[in-house]
């Protein structure tokens, strides 16, 4: 066992991270709590709508947008293999939606046809065309947030900004937390009650593809910067932790960001610690939060939320 | 942008220590040890090989790791920064992570893919997707020799003043591969030519066929993600029946279920695991060679399936 587990020392996992690998850490944590923003951001709604696990099946559905940009460019470059998988990960988030609509299948049943049948189609392009030829999300898209301080760094008007995919996910953020904030009170109540956004006058099918248009940039971008398992837990993960913590939204919001925050800072340490991959500890650090949240906080809330919810059922026999 | 400000100094110093360290070299070489850093074990192997004492290597993958699975630690960061000289063997083995071998080859001098040693003349690639070559090049021994003279030249360019010395440890490992490429020629001979098929798992072993005269069959394709079709399963049991090919091999790198199934439907033994993708346990002994060397790999392989197919 002690030699499965590395020693716990002090210096190795906590000051020497912040010292002599600075710049190294500084950029690892920020891609980190980058994309445990956006994607926490954006998972808040997905929670809501009972969609949260979108982002594992959109890992999957993306395999034949990738085989279509390769038959297409003929090239395994990063961005041809990019807007494939942009392009079918939009396609999956429509998908799901027509056949929820047009079947009264349930969200979760609608994600699973639409992906797993995606991801066959992809299988079989594959087989059929470019079975010689090593192509798959691992291979060509996927990327290694621990890489990330080898790329060098971009400038801009003669200021180093850092890293060119933190930069670009920077962006990302940016722009999800702008239209979170713009477009607050439409993404709430068509989330919360589609009816009520009617009679608001929300579109509440368009702020629905709108979501899923950003939801596929986000997760995409976070793909190519940094592999699948961190995109798809931070979807969740700081959403459902925030949940146990507060049931009001913007208070909720702010603490998916103090989540995706400790996530980040805390994963790297433990990555180090155990020399093991920094994407998985990330996971692993944020899901010790909500555990750490559910035991301290959700007791009290599941009693509050079980008393609501028999409320509301005594309130609606008496109807 | 606010946050970038006191980076700024932090990535001028960072700039200048590199700066310091590409002049060293030179001056150094000769005391202490180059820092290397290479990815696959047969890569490590190699360079292990022609660097001999000179330098100080340090694998990202180790034994068994298959590249399509490998995820990178905290402490591979450290390995790639600290590098002098990096080897990796090219031509998309080593997949996404190639995008950073080429963006550290514009930053850093000494970033060589071993395979550009060899001519594109030599190399394999599937006939409707012309410049995707094939990745397996270590499994023909002559190939491989000649990767060994991009480590020579890498380490060479490097450290200048040592240039005759790695050309003369790069001969000594050329003359290896020589005697163990002639060894593998003889003992594929030991087979009578239409004896020599080679059904495996997945389609590494082009290079290998190609070199020894074998012809190649292999299951599945070069992506993890496609499985055999059913239709590709029956056919290569018939082939195996027409051609009466006495054996099957599975690789240790891939599971063994779809291969065993084929193997009890045409009626023929598996004739034992091969290396493809990752060499075996540094010390593990077998008939006087160490399978985690790349000449026990190569002999490991060539053994098992010259004695299955008999």
């Amino acid at each position: 066992m002690n030699e499965l587990i590395p020693l716990f020392e002090f210096q190795r996992v906590f000051v020497t991270p912040w010292t002599q690998d600075f710049s190294s850490s500084v950029w690892i944590v920020l891609m980190g709590f980058f994309v445990a923003t956006a994607c926490g951001l954006v998972g808040n709604y997905l929670i809501l709508r009972r969609m949260a696990l979108v982002g594992d099946a959109i890992s999957h559905s993306i395999l034949p947008g990738i085989a279509v940009a390769f038959l297409i460019s003929g090239s395994r470059g990063s961005l041809p293999m990019f807007l494939g998988a942009l392009v079918a990960g939009a396609v999956t988030t429509v998908l799901i939606e027509v056949i929820h609509k047009k079947s009264r299948v349930k969200q979760d049943a609608a994600i699973g046809i639409a992906f797993t049948s995606l991801f066959a189609v992809g299988v079989i392009l594959i087989s059929l065309f470019a079975s010689k030829v090593d192509l798959d999300q691992e291979c060509v898209l996927y990327g290694e947030i621990a890489f990330i301080p080898l790329e060098g760094m971009v400038e801009f008007a003669g200021l180093t900004l850092g890293p060119p995919s933190v930069v670009r996910m920077a962006l990302v953020t940016l722009v999800v937390a702008l239209l979170v904030g713009l477009f607050y009170k439409e993404l709430l109540v068509s989330s919360f009650d589609p009816a009520l956004a009617f009679s608001l006058g929300i579109n509440s099918t368009f702020v629905h593809y709108a979501l899923m248009a950003m939801l596929s940039v986000v997760v995409v971008s976070a793909f190519e910067a940094v592999g699948a398992i961190l995109v798809i837990a931070m979807l969740i993960l700081p959403g459902a932790t925030a949940t146990l913590l507060s049931h009001r939204f913007p208070v909720m919001l702010g603490l998916t960001v103090l989540h995706a925050a400790l996530s980040a800072v805390l994963g790297l340490h433990l990555g180090v610690w155990l020399n093991c991959s920094l994407a998985a500890a990330m996971v692993v650090a944020g899901t010790g939060l909500f555990i750490a949240a559910a035991a301290v906080f959700g007791y009290q809330q599941t009693h509050a939320h079980e008393h609501s919810q028999n409320n509301n059922l005594r309130g609606r026999r008496g109807d | 942008m606010q946050l970038s400000r006191p980076f700024l100094l932090g990535s001028a110093l960072l700039l200048a220590a590199a700066a310091a360290v590409s002049t060293v070299p030179s001056s150094f070489a000769a005391e202490r040890k180059i820092r290397v850093t290479t990815t696959t074990s047969m890569v490590t192997d190699l360079v292990q090989q022609v660097g001999g004492d000179r330098v100080e290597v340090s694998g990202l993958m180790g034994a068994g790791v298959d590249p399509h699975l490998y995820k990178a630690t905290a402490a591979d960061v450290s390995k790639l920064q600290q590098a002098e000289v990096i080897f990796y063997n090219g031509l998309v083995l080593e997949g996404k992570m190639t995008d950073i071998f080429t963006k550290l080859a514009r930053l850093k001098k000494f970033v060589y893919p071993l395979t550009e040693g060899v001519p594109e003349k030599k190399l394999l690639e599937p006939p409707e997707f012309e410049g995707h070559f094939d990745p397996h090049v270590w499994f023909d021994v002559e190939l491989w020799a000649l990767c060994a003279q991009t480590v020579v030249k890498g380490l060479s360019e490097f450290a200048p003043k040592d240039k005759a010395h790695f050309e003369l440890c790069g001969k000594a490992v050329a003359t290896k591969l020589r005697t163990l490429h002639d060894w593998s020629v003889k003992k594929a001979a030991e087979l009578p030519k239409e004896r020599r098929i080679l059904v495996t798992s997945h389609d590494a072993y082009n290079y290998f066929g190609r070199a020894y005269g074998f012809q190649v069959v292999g299951l599945q394709g070069v992506s993890t993600v496609t499985e055999a079709g059913l239709a590709d399963m029956a056919k290569l049991v018939d082939f195996i029946k027409q051609k009466r090919v006495k054996a099957i091999f599975v690789e240790s790198s891939v599971s063994p279920a779809t291969l065993q199934r084929i193997a009890k439907d045409a009626g023929v033994k598996v004739g034992g695991e091969l290396f493809s993708d990752a060499m075996g346990t540094p010390g593990q002994m077998e008939n006087g060679y160490d399978l985690g060397t790349y000449e026990g790999m190569i002999k490991h392989n060539l053994t098992t399936i010259v004695g299955a197919l008999k």
